[in-house]
């Protein structure tokens, strides 16, 4: 699939800003299965410096200055990325979630460098703390000798069935704890959610932040997350590699997902950070489209681009 | 009797010290390593130094501690975070026994600590970089991602230009107890130390010049010029003559007085996180002149504050931008942001794999027995005998625990984090090291200490831009020792020695007086001042002349409470000098106060009320009090220090001194003799400034600071006494005539007769008299119209306007219209109309002079607000979050 997105984002400052930084996120990153045919920036006010580089861990960065007074930042990013299905996922050798995390504990020792590199996502970030909360709550998806594939989809739908998407109930800073209390979210903290249960256990899993396409199929209910970034999970697989998790939508992520990069948790993969001089409140507006080219509905017609 | 030989004289010194040696005192230290003695005898490279001790004895000895002491104090050597609270002040006092390595122990000393130096520079070369210690296994991943010193975004291109560089390097070592050198833990981002290393030895050799002049030591000088020339070279190819700044987190941090001292030794700027701004990629200091570009940053800030854009987003300190611009190669940075990670505690149980791996090497200085918890079988034995070990959480960098010296419920919560994340423990048994020599000059006797040695090192100039692994390091031959318990910081210590590598032959002793050495002084007080320095130096005039007029004002009202009759009450002066020292009460509370009196028989409430306010200004720590104000101006004069002379600065130390005792001065004239003293230092510091400060930008805004405020308070004054006052007439003018000390003048001018009219000529136009109103406006004018003017307009700009606006209005007054006050309703009139018409445009002065000159910085802003669990990731220290709140405190007393 081809799909052209677009992500605006805009903050209305109620004073004039004199200086800003800022970093941000949300160019497409390549993979195996995704290939970014193109990406622009268009930032008003002009920013002085725009650079790209790659962070540690692999996503792409873009720092830029705006140095006139402004009392408005809009960072437009319009890019073109090709899809293709993930990997096979059904054909992998099975491995019992307890080896699992033996594997990954003892990988200093077996000199597995695939799974040495998974442990940094085995510890505690910013916003996901170890708790044994957490462990209990998918204790009831690993049971004694299953499968890791079939525990984490299991994980996966139980969090889909038993909590509420509600994008009035959070903030990006939501406690992973009060979350699993409420059971009413977003994206994010369904990621943040699964990745701590995960963690908890032992095992490693990472935070994947991007887009979904936002057209449902025919006869298929409108997908959550639209006109939005989306996040998921990502699980390591002994032997495999990154499994990607929805629990937002309790599938597994395919075509349609665009991943734009993944961190230890959100703070790692914010799409547009920033440090001002001046500005005083301000107000934020995003705006995301994510419109596949070649799909029968739109094709032809003129991209409907915003709101 | 005899005279003892030359060599016997220290016998004397060493009486109990030896006893102990050979075990006639108690045997604790038996078969302990004695640095001094060898089988009860004096080692050979001890001999020379106590024979020169000896010869000088212990009397002597104790009367030049006492001078090194005093030279120490008077230069306000500190290293300590309570510099602005008087009760907790205090600073070291240094050993004239220095700590003696001979020249063959320093030979091998020195190969290991430049050794450990290569290591850890390939170290973090390859941490930054590719990463092979972890993905090879010989470093657990969560052992280096989870220390806060681990910067992710510093790690992000492996081809960047600034990969962190390990330039300069500090080493904390000990002795054993059997005589082993150990290595107790590295400083790699900022190493503090350098110049108390060598402001000890200027003061001791200074105390005690025989001893220092011709001794066999090798001499620290040198090692500072080779830091300036690294630096120097950091920034190849850019500019001649680089901008190098020193980055500190500001006069609340503990290693404030030694940033200031390296600033000025090595004439760099000192600035702090608001002085710098990234612009168009650059960093700059915001100076009177505009931006001036920076080439080098030497940062005394930890890793996480120095940019709360890519790094710890809460951080004041920091620069936003600062990490992008040192990824950019646009600034150099020493060390380079990122080099904290080698602070790391555990890596000492893995320091000697990864010098055969990395150097292929064994290494040479051993590390003290360090077991990481995050190894099964290390957390298995730790845990069996927990109260045996000493833990360090590695996110806490500083933080010990000790079991038995937990409460109960911290124990547990240590035993639960054990299990739950060991990965983050460090474990280590305690320590014993070797006995050496200190002179204590209570007992005067030479006693038996346990110290901790602090050495330097920093790669060779010329090889900065070699390939790491080819870098040569120096180290400094000598250091910084301090006394206190095996591994306590340096912080905590009361106690420093300096550290004596012995020579093979006399060495010349060199000067090291810091005017000596560095590049040549091109004056820094041009249009480069930064801004912040010259709003701190505008306040310290106005707080400094504030605490002169109100202890002059208090000194005459305590007087004046002498001489009234303590029985009247509002028939007196009290109430108007009251109004006067701001410290009147509310009148619908007056009632009320006063019926919380108890009278007696001599005095009356209202006079009880009055004495109680007055003396309460001698310890109130508000905006009223003088503590209070004196607080201020200290607070100002610190971030200046680098701009202000030692002897300026030994005057603002006994002006602490006045200010401290104000609180203690018990009564009416025990107050009049302590504000005496406040205005007669006061006096002693402006007049150093006039007489040291260059009259440049610097000065003039000290000056002009000054000046704003005395004509604000001079002004004040003659409303009160002139016009508002209850009791108007000539008591309430003496006190205005001596608060500005014109009595004489006054007398002798116009004899003993007091008439306001006089009164008014003598305060008011006579711009012969420093203390006249005309003369602080031309004296204003002449310095506000040398600042440094913005743009190329050829109209007045404000100030200059205020300025002729105020003295207009006093030149064109009609005199004759002001005269008989006392009768003439439409003379008091006229007067009130033109004070009004003085102090308005003076007011709007400080305003313009500052929206004109200083740099408004408002703390930069988060876009996102993250509320990261705190104590995770990057955690706050208290100390840093002290230093934060000291500085928000600052920019809020302004």
């Amino acid at each position: 699939m081809i799909y052209r997105i677009r992500h605006l984002t805009r903050y209305d400052y109620s004073g004039p800003a004199t200086l800003s930084h800022n970093e941000s996120r949300m160019l497409p990153r390549e993979l195996p299965w995704q290939q970014c045919l193109s990406s622009s920036f268009s930032i008003t006010p002009v920013p002085v410096r725009l650079r790209e580089r790659i962070d540690f861990f692999g996503n792409r960065v873009a720092y830029f200055s705006t140095e006139s007074v402004h009392s408005s930042l809009e960072v437009v990013v319009s890019s073109e990325v090709q899809t293709r299905a993930r990997p096979a996922q059904d054909i992998f050798s099975t491995i019992g979630w307890e080896d699992a995390i033996a594997d990954v504990a003892g990988a200093l020792k077996s000199g597995n460098r695939d799974s040495i590199d998974a442990r940094l996502f085995m510890l505690e970030s910013p916003y996901i703390r170890h708790q044994q909360a957490l462990a209990r709550y998918a204790e009831g998806c690993f049971g004694v000798g299953r499968d890791l594939r079939d525990a984490l989809m299991c994980l996966n739908q139980r969090i889909f069935d038993e909590f509420t998407y509600d994008a009035e109930v959070t903030t990006t800073a939501t406690p992973v704890l009060d979350v699993l209390a409420s059971k009413r979210g977003v994206c994010q903290d369904f990621a943040h959610l699964m990745i701590g249960c995960i963690r908890a256990l032992g095992l490693p899993a990472r935070y994947v932040s991007g887009y979904m396409e936002t057209l449902p199929a025919p006869g298929q209910e409108k997908l959550l997350g639209a006109d939005a970034t989306h996040a998921w999970v990502a699980a390591f697989i002994p032997g495999w590699g990154w499994l990607e998790l929805d629990p937002t939508n309790g599938c597994l992520p395919d075509e349609r997902y665009i991943v734009l990069g993944w961190g230890r948790d959100y703070a790692d993969v914010t799409p547009l950070k920033g440090v001002m001089t001046g500005g005083g409140d301000h107000e934020l507006t995003v705006e995301v489209d994510v419109v596949a080219v070649n799909d029968p509905l739109t094709s032809g017609n003129d991209l409907n681009f915003g709101k | 009797m005899q005279p003892a030989g030359p060599s016997e004289h220290h016998k004397d010194l060493l009486g109990d010290y030896q006893q102990k040696a050979t075990g006639r005192g108690p045997s604790d230290q038996a078969g302990v390593f004695d640095e001094l003695l060898a089988q009860g005898r004096p080692r050979a490279h001890w001999q020379h130094l106590l024979e020169e001790l000896g010869t000088l004895g212990a009397d002597v000895l104790a009367a030049r501690s006492e001078e090194a002491q005093n030279l120490l104090h008077e230069n306000g050597v500190t290293f300590n975070p309570y510099e602005d609270d008087p009760g907790q002040l205090r600073s070291w006092r240094l050993d004239c026994v220095p700590w003696v390595i001979s020249t063959q122990e320093w030979a091998q000393l020195e190969r290991g600590l430049q050794q450990r130096s290569r290591l850890l520079a390939l170290l973090l070369d390859d941490l930054y970089g590719e990463r092979k210690v972890i993905h090879q296994g010989l470093l657990p991943p969560e052992l280096v991602y989870t220390h806060p010193g681990f910067l992710f975004s510093a790690a992000d291109t492996p081809s960047q230009i600034s990969r962190p560089l390990l330039i300069f390097h500090g080493t904390d070592v000990i002795r054993d107890a059997t005589g082993q050198w150990q290595v107790l833990g590295d400083w790699t981002q900022s190493p503090s130390g350098v110049g108390y290393a060598l402001e000890n030895r200027i003061t001791l050799a200074r105390a005690l010049p025989g001893m220092y002049r011709e001794a066999p030591l090798k001499r620290l000088a040198g090692f500072l010029q080779a830091q300036h020339r690294c630096l120097a070279s950091l920034s190849r190819g850019r500019r001649e003559h680089p901008n190098i700044v020193l980055l500190t987190p500001g006069p609340g941090s503990p290693g404030y007085f030694e940033h200031a001292w390296l600033a000025n030794y090595m004439n760099f700027a000192l600035v702090e996180g608001d002085d710098l701004v990234v612009r168009d990629g650059q960093v700059s200091v915001r100076t009177l002149g505009g931006l001036d570009q920076v080439d080098v940053i030497l940062r005394h800030i930890n890793d996480p504050w120095c940019d709360p854009l890519e790094l710890r987003p809460d951080s004041l300190l920091g620069v936003p931008g600062l990490l992008q611009a040192a990824r950019n190669g646009e600034v150099h940075i020493a060390n380079a942001l990122g080099s904290g990670v080698l602070e790391h505690p555990a890596l000492a149980a893995f320091l000697p794999a990864l010098s055969r791996y990395l150097l292929g090497e064994e290494l040479i200085l051993p590390c003290r027995e360090t077991f990481w918890c995050g190894d099964a079988d290390n957390l298995a034995t730790i845990r069996q005998s927990l109260d045996e070990w000493i833990i360090r959480d590695i996110t806490k960098p500083g933080k010990v625990f000790r079991v038995d010296q937990l409460g109960l419920e911290a124990a547990q919560q240590l035993r639960y984090d054990l299990t739950a994340r060991p990965h983050l423990f460090t474990a280590q048994k305690s320590l014993q090291t070797s006995v050496t020599p200190g002179f204590n000059p209570l007992t005067r006797q030479i006693e038996r200490q346990s110290t901790t040695l602090r050495f330097f090192s920093q790669v060779e100039p010329d090889d900065i831009h070699l390939e790491i692994a080819d870098q040569r390091y120096r180290v400094m031959p000598g250091g910084l020792a301090w006394v206190g318990d095996p591994g306590s910081a340096l912080s905590k210590s009361r106690v420093v020695k300096d550290i004596w590598v012995l020579a093979d032959s006399p060495q010349p002793h060199i000067s090291m007086l810091r005017q000596a050495h560095g590049p040549i002084l091109v004056t820094r007080d041009g249009k480069d001042l930064p801004c912040r320095v010259a709003e701190s130096l505008f306040w310290l005039g106005r707080y400094g002349e504030r605490l002169d007029i109100r202890s002059r004002l208090l000194r005459e009202s305590l007087a004046k409470l002498l001489q009234e009759d303590p029985q009247l009450g509002n028939t007196t002066l009290l109430p108007d000098l009251m109004t006067a020292l701001g410290v009147a009460p509310d009148p619908e509370e007056l009632p009320e106060l006063l019926a919380a009196i108890s009278p007696n028989q001599r005095f009356s409430r209202e006079y009880i009320l009055a004495r109680d306010r007055m003396l309460g200004l001698l310890s109130d720590d508000d905006a009223f009090g003088l503590p209070g104000v004196f607080q201020n101006f200290v607070r100002n004069s610190r971030a200046v220090r680098d701009h202000l002379g030692d002897d300026s600065w030994r005057a603002i130390n006994n002006l602490r001194q006045r200010c401290n005792a104000l609180s203690r001065a018990k009564g009416l004239v025990a107050g009049q003799r302590a504000l005496e003293s406040v205005v007669i230092d006061l006096a002693a510091f402006f007049g150093l400034c006039n007489e040291t400060m260059p009259h440049h930008y610097g000065w003039r805004f000290l000056d002009i600071g000054r000046f704003i405020e005395r004509l604000l308070g001079t002004l004040e004054l003659l409303k009160l006494a002139l016009l508002t006052a209850k009791q108007p007439g000539i008591p309430l003018w003496e006190v205005v005539l001596a608060t500005t000390d014109n009595f004489t003048v006054y007398r002798r001018r116009f004899r003993s007769q007091l008439h306001p009219s006089a009164i008014l000529d003598l305060l008011l136009f006579d711009e012969t008299n420093p203390r006249s109103i005309g003369y602080m406006f031309k004296r204003l004018q002449r310095q506000v119209s040398r600042l440094p003017s913005h743009g190329s307009s050829s109209y007045r700009n404000l100030e200059n306007r205020l300025i002729i606006q105020a003295t207009s209005a006093l030149h064109l007054v009609d005199i004759n219209m002001l005269a008989d006050l006392e009768h003439s309703e439409t003379a008091r009139e006229a007067l009130n109309n033109l004070l009004d018409e003085l102090i308005a445009p003076m007011a709007a002065l400080s305003n313009a002079i500052s929206h004109s000159h200083f740099s408004h910085v408002e703390a930069p802003r988060q876009l996102v607000t993250m509320n990261v669990s705190p104590g995770l990731d990057t955690p706050v220290t208290e100390q840093l979050r002290t230093e934060q709140n000291q500085l928000s405190g600052r920019r809020a007393g302004r």
